[in-house]
């Protein structure tokens, strides 16, 4: 094996602040990123994709809560970028450990290593493309990001574990390994820090302002912005692309499926009492906004439909293309006064691409599940 | 060296949310696609991303520029990350409410304001620090 040694290979790393306190400081910020990062990622996938225990109670309560987890989980995925990058730099020259294996203790700690790079790289490089909607992989993407999270999350626990002595000593900027370490280092250790913290701000600042919207001023660098959209409010199908086109009012039809079935026409819909509401659109991609919605609560047509009090509902769009045209809400939405059928958004008539003429609004709820274009509400036992 | 408890059990939590992952990739459909995208992923840092930092750096070393330089640097380099991916994609967006701005112009925005702050931040230290001295 020595014989692979030569002048450039190993190569020697003179630089500073490869150390175990950079490490440490640096990867203590990514490890919040990442926990913020997965939590919240769990969140989304359990609103979205709610497994049979949870359909029925998922809280609609608070109204803005999709749009803080969803808005937290790409934020925090973005504020990652710097400091993944500067975590791995800061570590890099242990890729080249001589010799490359000196145990299986060591080989295992090693490969449970790059399973936590290759995860963590491929977990916020396919986010970021996910919220500019490239998807240049063969894979489908919420699966795949989904189960690597898993790995990232595994993997990170594992690493503390294998590193906690080295974490503990060089906790503070007084532990003893920090202490043993160059004491003219500590400067320019701390200019560093400074930096990549700095970086993770100006990243954030740039495209937070997507979903936190007094700061959409400062939206440069973000996919969406929140005052582009129709009406004021970014959209992400639009009427061509679901296939509807302009819904013509005297042909369409609600129909809502119960014990006490009915039919109605948009004038008898708009006949109903009508009933205001302030919810935000919040999208899995990490854009949100608040808008003021006018229209018919959902409670009330089920009452008219002879609903039992604890039945889900299913809500069906007239959409003829692409996913998403049905959604289903458990009791606790269908029954919340804040859920509406709306006809009116910031107090003029939906545009097609909001959902002319009528659409789901509900507290709490992902973007993708505010079914549009609804012609069909299903009483469901 | 005895491993305490606590440790131990994290490692074994660690390596069964691992599992987990693993479980949910294999019922992945196209599982070869997603793990050759996570090998790129270590291969692209490891042999390219790295190097060239380092590269950077050393350049920037041996120019005797540390502090406010790689400061605006490192920012410079990730907001360039981040807005890559806004600037790259290729074809046609949705609609137009999807990657509504002029990203080019964005970004040498945030570029420029880097470049000013870094201008401006010794001057603002300088003008503090006068201040803070007592008068004659």
């Amino acid at each position: 094996m020595g014989g692979m040694r030569s002048r450039f290979f190993p190569p020697v790393f003179k630089g500073r602040l490869h150390d175990a306190r950079t490490a440490t400081s640096i990867g203590r910020l990514l490890g919040v990123a990442f926990v913020v990062c997965f939590v919240t990622g769990l969140i989304s996938h359990v609103m979205q994709h709610p497994p049979a225990w949870a359909a029925d109670g998922l809280p609609s309560r608070p109204v803005w809560g999709y749009r803080l987890t969803q808005g937290l989980h790409v934020a925090s995925g973005i504020a990652a970028i710097p400091l993944l990058l500067a975590k791995l730099w800061a570590v890099y020259p242990r890729l080249f450990v001589w010799p490359p294996v000196r145990s299986v203790r060591h080989a295992l700690e090693r490969l449970s290593v790059a399973v936590l790079v290759a995860a963590a790289v491929f977990e916020v490089a396919t986010g970021l493309l996910n919220t500019t909607q490239w998807y240049p992989w063969p894979f489908s993407f919420v699966p795949v990001h989904y189960a690597v999270a898993w790995l990232v999350a595994g993997s990170l626990v594992l690493h503390i574990a294998v590193k906690a002595p080295e974490i503990r000593a060089h906790w503070s900027r007084r532990s003893p390994g920090t202490l043993a370490l160059p004491e003219e280092d500590g400067p320019d250790r701390r200019s560093l820090l400074a930096a990549v913290v700095a970086a993770a701000g100006a990243v954030t600042v740039t495209t937070v302002g997507q979903s936190l919207t007094p700061l959409k001023d400062l939206t440069l660098l973000a996919p969406r912005h929140p005052d582009h959209g129709p009406q004021g409010l970014p959209v992400n199908r639009t009427a061509a692309a679901a296939g509807v086109g302009r819904i013509s009012a005297e042909h369409y039809r609600l129909t809502v499926a119960g014990p006490r079935p009915f039919t109605l026409t948009l004038d008898e819909l708009r006949g109903l009492p009508q009933h205001e509401a302030e919810l935000p659109i919040a999208c899995v991609e990490g854009w949100s906004k608040s808008a003021h919605w006018t229209g018919v609560r959902v409670m009330d047509l089920l009452a008219l439909a002879g609903a039992p009090p604890h039945a889900r509902v299913r809500v069906v769009s007239l959409q003829t293309r692409g996913g998403y045209g049905v959604s289903e809400m458990g009791h606790e939405y269908a029954r919340d006064p804040l859920t509406l059928l709306a006809l009116h958004l910031n107090g003029r008539e939906l545009a097609p691409d909001h959902g002319y003429p009528a659409r789901l609004i509900a507290p709490n709820r992902p973007g993708v599940l505010q079914t549009k274009w609804v012609g069909r509400l299903e009483v469901l036992s | 060296m005895r491993v305490g408890v606590m440790r131990l059990l994290t490692a074994v939590a660690g390596l069964a949310l691992m599992g987990v992952g693993v479980s949910l990739l294999l019922d992945v459909r196209d599982l070869s696609g997603a793990l050759v995208w996570l090998g790129g992923a270590v291969v692209l840092h490891d042999a390219l991303i790295a190097p060239l930092v380092l590269l950077i750096g050393w350049v920037l070393v041996r120019g005797g520029v540390r502090g406010p330089v790689r400061r605006a640097l490192l920012v410079a380099g990730a907001l360039t990350a981040v807005a890559l991916p806004v600037m790259l994609r290729p074809g046609k967006p949705a609609n137009s409410s999807v990657l509504p701005l002029d990203y080019p112009r964005n970004w040498l925005l945030t570029l420029l304001a880097v470049a000013v702050v870094t201008a401006l931040l010794p001057a603002a230290r300088a003008t503090r620090r006068s201040r803070r001295r007592p008068p004659k």
